[in-house]
């Protein structure tokens, strides 16, 4: 797990400055006496057997990581990996049993109930796989809860709540009740409640999960189109791989607790750490996530006269698109005018058949 | 009826070994090891006090040090500081209130009080129940019962707003905080099975007989359910919604507030209506004790056997009961939702067209009559009814060919039933009654059912009331014997037929809802005085609650199982008696619960009519000033009620309960 | 942490103010300290400044006729308002001495309550007799009496036992009782005797009195608590049992070893003391009123066997003897 601790450089977050959160050596343990767990020699125990020896088991075991700003840092893994504890961790919604966690440079942990709760209104706002709408509120009042727990008045709230809800695509349902809503419509409240106070990261527990696929894809489209127009960083946490391939710009991939490999989507189909990790991406259409540049090989004479031209970031599909259409053998990978490699019918199909070994990344 | 378990689930040996079929049977291997501690314990505790009644040796007379305190109580209630300084000041407020109440109804006029009804239910349920609030009220005048409709108004608001205040008070600390919910649970529990009769005595011991007394037993009757209620809604919010409450940062205060008790107001209104109908139901028996209103005609009526009277003061009763019922049970249901309506008279609009309504009523009422209702608008019900009732005794009451009157059952049920009865477990030996407990609630419950059912059953025993409470106890277990026999009879029925089902469903509502005193009226005028009429009531009144559980219990029957006894060419009575009523036996054994904890409560107010035995002893205590025999009988009945409730309490009550 | 203390301080102190005021405020609205339950009035009492007499009002039937007369022409001869109270006879005992109640107007002896209330804490004072003298025995109707002379004499009672069952008193022979509240030393009275009966209550004088007047309608036989004056013997002729001998030494005795019959006792009437005092007409009226057997027993009928309302049987008895309340008011 030591490779966590070093995350690459992302490709959106290049030139990034310091962190939002950095997790580092993090473990949440339940069960009695939990905190003799971490750092003993109970902490390199397979689960079944912490179980058996201490009564304990660990949600979170020893991971780091960091959390660049701008960035959506999705953690996925399948239920019971840890995730949604891990998420929880990081505004203290369930507390950590040891490690250390810091917000924009500040301690987490050491933060007092008053700071703890600014830190809850104003800097960390999150959405909930069951949406925890207030049932007896209506859509506007809901928006607007977060801010009235922070002292707005009335008019203020009100009018920044409709705001969001416009936002969200929600108007004309402000006096609706959640349970007069789809599934869809209150996940899209459960949003704009996050948003509506503004923090500088947000938060998202399985958000989509509750939901019907098409619906799904239609939230994973806005989220894509929030972070776009706004830029918000955002920690996700999924179980579902397509989902986390399509919105992070980095992923740690969690399994009984730990990390198990963390980087870009490219590098978790293209590199499997594990075997595991390896299992758990076989299915994905690699030419989708898979960019040229990790497909390419180095130019040889005469490669880069002819040939379609690509972007290093295109996807593998995108290239055996522009192959097919240009009718040429080979697709030329640019950068800035500069030729960085080609990509030939072999190449393509290596990586379609998964056979070629792709460890090298740019 | 209950004994049916104990066999059923100690028959047939399984195949394999012994132990195999010990495993696959836990309650055989229960009652073997109760048989093998029996075996070594009887032989020396009879050697040692013999068999039959409780012995002399183990009892504890309790009258003397109780009557001590009674004297004491009575030459001190003027001078000790308890009493002046804090006591008093309770009494003092308890009367002022009540007063203050009261006044204020019949300052409104009997116009004012009706429409202030009608126009509260038109709020809160709608235009048909308006009608049905004011026709009740308007009936209560026409009965010439206005002014003690009144004063039990009065009595209840008071009583009701302790209780709902003590309630969410009691609810809030428990439902917050773990421990208080552990220490707190299973005595509400246990307060909600307990007879209304048995919370008397104590009362009237610190209090005297009085409306103060009659208010403080009716909250201390009452609070549990709105305790309870509010502390499992508390408990029961959403967790989703607490987290994301939380997660905005609210503050402890913001979240109790803004979510947590807003979550709960569904159980709170849920509490709140429990909290009413048992207000009523006690202010109604706390005529007892001085209450004065409503219960207190009945009270009077029932004392001079005029059925006609008694039924003028209980119908007003029953119509108080049923509005106030459907009031809270509508504003409960419609929490939550979408206000609906025209807009104009949605939320505080349409409360302050119904003020500005009320109001002109009474000014108009006032100007027009009196406080009260007109003298002259009165219907007298009581000669016709006495009248009928006569008629009744005479052509009804016996000597009717073939089928005898009403007299001749109730004299063959007192000699059949209820006489063999009471000698067979007069007659049996005290140990084996123990033994007999600790075997039915151990095979239906856990071993903490048993033990407390048997603790509570040694209880009676050392508190010198064995005779009294076995012929209790004949009562109850042929009142729920009858009560089982019809009740599960019906439901089958109505399980069966849809049609059925739905023209029952309305008369169960109101079976249910109407106080127990005021089933004592119609039996009496068709049984005469005795153990049989108490019984006739005690099984009216736990009917409704049997056939309602049984036949949701038989319906609740999971559909693919029946589907595929049908499919497999069950005929209906198999699949009755294969499917749908084991998979029912949950829903069976709650009846059961029911059954007894109902009945108990009407064969103790049965001590009225002529029941005799702990409730006989209660009503003797209190007539005579003897507090100590009353308390002791009053003991009595809650350790009865103890021991009925855990006998047939099913270990997974708890978990239904709380979903 | 140190942030949040003199905010949590300030808490604490509105809070302890708060305490302090509304306990203030509770001192305040309840007089000053001292509350004396034994004092209060019900809150039903007639709302409003009306000259107000309230009477205990006991179950029994000649009772009724007391209080029916006494509270009619409290209200048409003197303007009193007259709320009646129905209460047991010992409970009316502590009532009175609260001052809940005014008076009572027939007691058939409690010496207990009187030595504590009257003697002892000098609340409750004697408002003279009735008029009425009483007597309790047991009693078998005449019809079957004349069949069985031999039936009146206690010691013969055993030999009757069997034709005196019913489904309540299983294998024994019946004696059957009203009220729990009324003063009874039945259950003493067969085990001290050692007779083969059982004691059966009714639960109510009514309840006993209709199943008398069923007995005698069949002409059956019966053995019934009972007591003079009683307007049902009119109706339904009955003959005393006799039961040993009362003296005073018996009468005595603790209530569990009584063995002998019941006293006859002249029926008293007891005022409140603050009342007495205070009453001016109305307690002055109470101390006279008085009446004969035959007067209480004719308002009686009325009420039970006529089912005339209490107040229309007064008003009919007023109007037909004038001569006998015209002395109450002098």
């Amino acid at each position: 797990m030591s490779e966590s601790t070093a995350p690459a450089p992302a490709r959106t977050t290049s030139g990034s400055a310091a962190p939002v959160f950095s997790v580092r050596g993090l473990w949440k343990v339940f069960g009695p006496r939990a905190e003799r767990v971490p750092g003993s020699e109970y902490a390199g125990l397979p689960p079944a057997e912490l179980r058996e020896a201490t009564g304990c088991t660990a949600a979170v075991r020893d991971v780091s990581f960091d959390v660049a700003k701008g960035e959506v840092f999705v953690v996925m893994g399948l239920s019971g990996s840890g995730k949604s504890t891990l998420v929880r961790c990081l505004t203290r919604l369930v507390e950590p049993t040891s490690g250390t966690l810091t917000i924009d440079g500040e301690d987490v942990l050491a933060m007092d109930r008053g700071r703890l709760r600014e830190l809850r209104r104003h800097r960390a706002a999150m959405v909930f796989q069951h949406f925890g709408l207030l049932p007896h509120r209506t859509v506007l009042d809901n928006v607007a809860y977060g801010l009235e727990i922070q002292g707005l008045g009335k008019a203020a709230r009100r009018a920044k709540a409709a705001e969001l809800v416009e936002k969200v695509g929600l108007a004309g349902l402000e006096n609706r009740r959640p349970a007069q809503l789809s599934g869809g419509q209150q996940q899209r409240v459960g949003l704009a409640r996050a948003l509506a106070v503004d923090p500088s990261v947000l938060l998202f527990d399985e958000p989509f999960s509750a939901l019907d696929p098409l619906i799904r894809r239609e939230m994973q489209d806005e989220v894509v189109r929030l972070h776009r127009e706004e830029g918000r960083t955002m920690v996700f946490i999924t179980h579902d791989l397509s989902e986390a391939l399509r919105l992070g710009t980095r992923i740690a991939l969690m399994r009984d607790g730990g990390i198990v490999q963390l980087g870009t989507p490219e590098e978790i189909v293209g590199s499997p750490a594990d075997d595991y990790v390896r299992e758990f991406v076989r299915d994905v259409p690699r030419e989708q996530v898979l960019t040229v540049a990790t497909a390419m090989r180095p130019p040889t004479a005469g490669d880069g006269e002819t040939g379609p031209a690509l972007r290093p970031d295109a996807t593998v599909s995108e290239a055996i698109e522009a192959v097919v259409r240009s009718q040429q053998p080979t697709a030329r990978v640019m950068d800035d005018g500069r030729l960085l490699g080609v990509v030939d019918h072999a190449c393509l199909l290596d990586v379609v058949a998964g056979t070629g070994a792709h460890g090298v990344s740019v | 009826m209950a004994t049916a378990h104990a066999p059923a689930s100690a028959a047939g040996p399984g195949t394999g070994g012994p132990l195999a079929a010990l495993r696959g049977r836990p309650a055989l291997g229960k009652l073997l090891l109760l048989l093998a501690v029996a075996a070594v314990a009887v032989p020396l505790v009879h050697a040692r006090w013999g068999g039959g009644a409780w012995p002399g040796a183990l009892t504890a007379d309790l009258s003397a040090p109780l009557g001590e305190v009674n004297d004491w109580i009575v030459s001190n209630r003027d001078s000790h500081p308890l009493f002046v300084y804090f006591l008093g000041h309770v009494s003092n407020a308890v009367v002022l209130s009540v007063r203050g109440v009261y006044l204020a109804l019949l300052a409104l006029g009997w116009a004012g009080v009706t429409a202030v009804a009608a126009l509260v239910a038109w709020r809160t349920a709608g235009v048909r129940l308006a009608v049905t609030a004011g026709a009740c009220f308007v009936v209560c005048g026409l009965l010439g019962m206005w002014v003690p409709t009144m004063q039990t108004l009065a009595l209840m608001v008071v009583a009701v707003l302790a209780s709902v205040v003590l309630g969410i008070l009691l609810g809030l600390a428990a439902g917050l905080s773990d421990r208080t919910f552990r220490f707190l649970r299973p005595v509400l529990d246990t307060m909600q099975v307990l007879p209304a009769f048995a919370y008397l005595l104590p009362v009237v011991l610190v209090f005297g007989i009085g409306v103060p007394g009659a208010v403080l037993a009716t909250v201390v009757y009452a609070a549990p359910p709105m305790a309870r209620l509010t502390a499992l809604g508390l408990r029961g919010a959403d967790a989703g919604v607490m987290e994301a409450v939380t997660s905005l940062g609210a503050t402890g205060r913001q979240r109790l507030l803004t979510a947590r008790l807003p979550l709960a107001r569904k159980e709170l209104l849920l509490g709140l209506n429990q909290t009413i109908m048992m207000a009523l139901s006690m202010a109604v028996i706390a005529s007892v004790i001085g209450a004065g209103g409503l219960g207190d005609r009945v009270y009077q009526a029932l004392s001079s056997v005029d059925v006609g009277a008694a039924l003028a003061a209980g119908i007003p009763i029953v119509l108080l009961a049923v509005v106030l019922d459907r009031t809270t049970e509508a504003a409960g249901r419609k929490a939550g939702t979408e206000p609906t309506g025209r807009a104009a008279l949605r939320g505080a609009r349409g409360w302050a067209l119904a003020a500005v309504l009320a109001a002109a009523v009474a000014v108009v009422g006032r100007l027009g009559g009196g406080r009260v209702w007109p003298e002259g608008g009165v219907v007298p019900v009581a000669g016709p009814v006495n009248t009928a009732k006569d008629w009744m005794v005479d052509h009804l009451y016996t000597g009717i060919p073939v089928i005898g009157g009403t007299a001749d059952w109730a004299a063959h049920f007192t000699s059949w039933i209820l006489n063999p009865l009471r000698g067979g477990l007069q007659g049996l030996p005290w140990w084996s009654v123990l033994l007999i407990v600790a075997a039915l609630a151990w095979t239906i419950g856990t071993w903490r059912t048993a033990l407390t059912a048997v603790l509570a059953m040694a209880a009676i025993g050392v508190l010198g009331v064995w005779e009294p409470s076995m012929d209790t106890l004949s009562q109850v277990v042929a009142a729920v014997a009858v009560t089982l026999v019809l009740g599960f009879a019906v439901a089958v029925g109505a399980a069966r037929s849809e049609r059925l089902e739905r023209g029952l469903r309305p008369v169960l509502d109101v079976f249910q809802t109407m106080p127990q005193f005021v089933y004592l009226i119609p039996v009496v005028a068709l049984f005469g005085v005795g153990r049989a009429p108490a019984a006739a009531a005690a099984v009216v009144y736990a009917l409704p609650a049997v056939v309602r559980i049984t036949t949701q219990g038989l319906r609740g029957v999971d559909p693919a199982a029946m589907e595929c006894a049908r499919s497999l060419g069950a005929t209906p009575g198999q699949q009755l008696r294969q499917v749908q009523l084991p998979l029912a036996r949950p829903a069976l054994l709650l009846a059961v619960n029911q059954g007894v904890v109902l009945v108990l409560a009407v064969v103790i107010i049965g001590g009225l009519v002529g029941s005799g035995a702990l409730g006989y002893d209660v009503v003797f205590g209190l007539a005579q000033g003897d507090l100590a025999t009353g308390l002791v009988a009053g003991a009595a009945i809650v350790c009865l009620g103890l021991m009925l409730d855990r006998v047939t309490q099913p270990t997974a009550r708890r978990s239904r309960k709380e979903s | 942490m140190a942030r949040t203390t003199p905010r949590t301080a300030a808490r604490a102190r509105t809070r302890t103010s708060a305490t302090v005021a509304s306990a203030a405020a509770l001192l305040a609205v309840t007089g000053c300290g001292a509350a004396d339950m034994t004092k209060q009035a019900s809150p039903f009492a007639a709302p409003a400044d009306i000259k107000t007499v309230t009477l205990s009002v006991q179950s029994w039937v000649g009772a009724q006729a007391n209080v029916a007369v006494a509270s009619k022409l409290l209200q048409d001869e003197l303007g009193y308002r007259v709320d009646l109270v129905q209460t047991d006879e010992v409970p009316a005992w502590d009532a009175l001495s609260q001052g809940r109640v005014d008076a009572i107007l027939e007691d058939w002896g409690h010496p207990d309550q009187e030595k504590l209330y009257v003697q002892d804490k000098k609340t409750i004072v004697p408002g003279g007799d009735l008029g009425v003298t009483g007597h309790i025995g047991w009693y078998v109707p005449k019809y079957w009496a004349d069949e069985h002379p031999d039936v009146t004499d206690w010691k013969n009672l055993d030999r009757y036992a069997d034709e005196l069952r019913t489904p309540e008193s299983g294998d024994k022979g019946q004696l059957m009782d009203g009220s729990p509240s009324y003063v009874t030393n039945d259950k003493a009275l067969v085990k001290n005797l050692g007779l083969d009966y059982k004691v059966v209550f009714a639960g109510s004088e009514a309840a006993q009195i209709t199943q008398i007047q069923q007995f005698a309608k069949a002409k059956k036989p019966f053995l019934s608590y009972w007591y003079q004056p009683q307007w049902l013997f009119n109706e339904v002729p009955m003959v005393e049992v006799k039961l040993p001998e009362y003296t005073d030494a018996c009468g005595a005795k603790a209530p569990a070893d009584i063995d002998c019959a019941y006293p006859t006792t002249p029926l008293q009437k007891y005022l409140n003391a603050d009342f007495s005092r205070r009453g001016k007409d109305a307690a002055a009226f109470l101390r006279k009123f008085s009446w004969s057997e035959r007067d209480q027993n004719e308002v009686s009928r009325m009420i039970a066997s006529d089912r005339l309302t209490p107040d229309e049987a007064a008003e009919r008895w007023i109007a037909r003897n004038p001569d006998i309340w015209k002395k109450w008011l002098d």
